[in-house]
């Protein structure tokens, strides 16, 4: 252990850089220090003292362990990384040291119990597995065949959370009027393993990839379509490929092809003006930017406006990272921000396309004086479908 | 591993270490008194409970009543509170005078002080934070299986101290049922085993004893909460918490909003609790919520919304405001007191 005195200096040894090195594969150490990384980490705008990523990043390279808090508060947003002039993966540097705090027992309150409900339930709720389907108890989806377009993967949120469950309805909506035949792997349905990966569990949620990597194989998937960018980043850059692999999409990929193919028409209209708030894991750690776009300037009605950040500058609602099972204070919340951005923007909609996201987005939503909605790109594509679309609802959803 | 001071064929019977307040019994020893049974009576062995600490009397006779075949008291001015080094003298001389075959501690913060110290002591080993206990009838000289989980490892070890004695294990809070209370003429016998304790190898004395504030609602055996509807007043839910012995929870909304602190919230960030009745008032029951009462045995929700999701994940739903619903409620609690 390295070891810090009165008088702030620090003692090295050998033993500890090691370890870090080890776990990190050296690669914090490109880093210069410049410190473009804690100037751009969203956490300097809602607190006194930004998230020192530069301070972790030395750390990093001299082997001196954390205080503890600040290594958990990164939400992987990936916007330091976007900016940082060396290329340093600072996401997985900090997940690596997030793995060797487990094995320390240095782990906030309340992130074991997530990961035993993943290893146990096979979600992060610990609720019961046979109750992944009730979210389709009455849209009659049929399981996935070999021969099917692609495997629509629900996953955990969606299967669980009842305002989620509405976005994936409106999913399997637009996937109809497309024509597309799909199914899903019902109760049996894996947890992909992110919330593991984002807490450093990288072992267990090697894991999991592997395991689904296997049923995927076995069932003959050829493309999967995720509602969370969460499971897509997992299986995009997470998940080895076997046999003849299979392409991993989010869903407003998938349907920004079926606009493009003709096969998705909305026939009716959206007439509000719609901000679009970059989820990070679809965004800035995969690169797609347009598709969520193509599918809304589909939409007859709607207005697209941009938000003060956005695409790769987007600002992060808080919740990656595995933060969305950690509590964080009030006033310190990003989307607080976001929606205030929203606001300023003249939307009347914000729309997102992450459960994470419009979880966040939702509940900092009221903070604006304006009416706010916040919806997923899927409900509103379901809501123009057809000509007479109904009038947007009010949703205050609350805990 | 170093030679045990306890020969596995003289050691004897499962013993549970009770851990108490001074008044009550801890949760976790309740819920080893309810295993240790099981397995006494699964392998014919006698079940003990070790209860330490000074002037025991009325926590001895309370203590027969769950199931042990004896409690053997350890008393000692110096037990009175909490020391590494008074107890673990204590609890050394105890085991060595006794020799347990088994010896089980709740993995509490006392608990698992305890018996890292003492498992050195007597040169035995300890599982740690166990979330499954067996026996293996089989073996010669009655082995606990000790299923303990981790990640890092990801599954599932168990794992067996085949030599040495006592067989010692700390087993997490909250994974048996707790024991329940015997009607009369089911109790154990009581007995004392006298302890000497140097003062002089006390390192660490207790000036004074503060108890915080702080609530531990995951306890709680009712509860009443209240979210958004309540709208920052917790008086009527209060006054009905006080009526029914319950504790006060909260949503989010409501510690957000700073009507409550926050260690009362429920759900994902917060609590998961497991009361035998939860009355939920004024939460509309998003999953970050639900999560935090799906082990409650019943929920009754009131909401005057009758589309509000709580109602899935309630056993009893009344659709009103509770503003007039709780004051006839508490009027007549009241009137029957």
């Amino acid at each position: 252990m390295s070891a810090q005195y009165d008088d702030g200096t620090i003692l090295l040894d050998d033993a500890t850089l090691e370890r870090f090195h080890r776990a990190t594969g050296g690669e914090a150490w490109p880093c210069y220090q410049c410190g473009t990384c804690t100037a751009t980490c969203p956490w300097g705008r809602v607190r006194q003292e930004p998230l020192l990523v530069r301070t972790l990043m030395r750390n990093a390279q001299l082997g001196i362990d954390e205080d503890g808090e600040s290594l958990w508060l990164c939400t992987s947003c990936g916007i330091c990384e976007d900016r940082c002039p060396r290329g340093v993966p600072i996401v997985r540097i900090l997940r690596a040291l997030r793995s060797l705090a487990w094995k320390d027992r240095r782990i906030p309150e309340g992130l074991p119990s997530v990961l035993w409900a993943v290893h146990r339930d096979g979600n992060p709720y610990s609720l019961p597995p046979c109750e992944r389907t009730r979210w389709a108890d009455d849209l009659e989806v049929k399981e996935f065949e070999p021969t099917d377009e692609m495997l629509l993967y629900l996953g955990c949120t969606a299967s669980y959370d009842r305002r989620i469950q509405k976005v994936a309805r409106s999913v399997v909506g637009g996937l109809r009027a497309a024509g597309v035949q799909f199914g899903t792997l019902g109760a049996s349905e894996p947890c992909c393993g992110e919330t593991a990966l984002a807490m450093g569990q990288t072992a267990f949620a090697a894991e999991i990839a592997e395991a689904n990597a296997k049923l995927f194989a076995a069932r003959g998937v050829k493309t999967v379509v995720t509602i969370s960018p969460h499971c897509f980043d997992m299986f995009q850059n997470h998940t080895p490929r076997l046999d003849e692999g299979f392409e991993a999409l989010h869903y407003t990929q998938f349907l920004a092809r079926l606009v493009s193919a003709g096969r998705l028409v909305c026939r009716g209209s959206f007439p509000r003006r719609v901000a679009f708030h970059d989820p990070c894991y679809l965004g800035r750690r995969n690169g797609e930017y347009d598709a969520p776009r193509t599918v809304l300037e589909s939409i007859p009605g709607a207005e697209i406006v941009e938000l003060e950040e956005s695409r790769a500058g987007a600002l992060c609602c808080g919740a990656g990272g595995g933060r969305m099972f950690l509590e964080t204070p009030v006033g310190e919340r990003f989307s607080d921000l976001r929606v205030r951005q929203a606001a300023n923007a003249g939307a009347e909609v914000l729309a997102t396309a992450c459960p994470f996201c419009i979880t966040c987005l939702e509940e900092s939503a009221p903070q604006v004086d304006q009416p706010l909605k916040v919806m997923d790109v899927a409900e509103i594509a379901a809501r123009a479908l057809e000509p007479e679309g109904a009038d947007v609802e009010a949703t205050a959803s609350g805990r | 591993m170093a030679a045990s001071l306890i020969r596995p064929e003289e050691a004897q019977r499962i013993w549970v270490w009770l851990e108490h307040d001074g008044t009550s019994l801890e949760g976790v020893s309740l819920e080893l008194l309810a295993k240790g049974r099981e397995l006494a009576d699964r392998s014919g062995e006698g079940l003990v409970g070790l209860l330490m600490g000074h002037e025991l009397d009325s926590l001895a006779d309370e203590a027969l009543g769950y199931g042990a075949d004896e409690i053997v008291v350890a008393e000692d001015p110096l037990l009175e509170v909490y020391t590494t080094d008074a107890w673990c003298d204590a609890a050394a001389q105890v085991v060595l005078e006794k020799k347990p075959n088994i010896l089980l501690f709740g993995a509490t913060p006392d608990g698992r002080d305890l018996a890292g110290r003492l498992a050195v002591r007597l040169r035995t080993g300890l599982t740690a934070d166990c979330t499954d206990l067996e026996i293996k009838t089989d073996e010669p000289a009655l082995m606990l299986a000790a299923e303990v989980t981790g990640f890092g490892g990801g599954v599932a070890a168990i794992i067996a101290c085949k030599e040495n004695r006592p067989q010692m294990a700390t087993v997490r809070p909250g994974v048996f049922r707790p024991a329940l209370r015997r009607s009369h003429g089911e109790e154990g016998v009581q007995s004392r085993c006298p302890v000497r304790i140097d003062p002089g190898r006390v390192r660490t004395r207790v000036l004074e004893r503060r108890i915080g504030e702080a609530v531990d609602i995951t306890k709680a055996e009712a509860l009443v909460v209240g979210g958004r509807g309540v709208k920052g007043d917790f008086g009527l839910l209060e006054t009905l918490a006080g009526l029914l012995g319950a504790e006060l929870g909260a949503s989010r909304v409501a510690v957000d909003e700073g009507w409550i602190e926050k260690d009362r919230m429920i759900g994902q960030t917060g609590s998961v609790t497991r009361p035998k009745v939860a009355i939920v008032c004024g939460v509309s029951g998003a999953m970050q919520f639900t999560v935090g009462i799906m082990e409650a045995d019943t929920v009754v929700a009131i909401n005057s919304d009758p589309e509000a999701p709580i109602f899935e994940s309630a056993d009893y739903c009344v659709v009103d405001d509770l503003f007039s619903i709780l004051p006839p409620l508490i009027r007549e609690l009241e009137n029957s007191r």
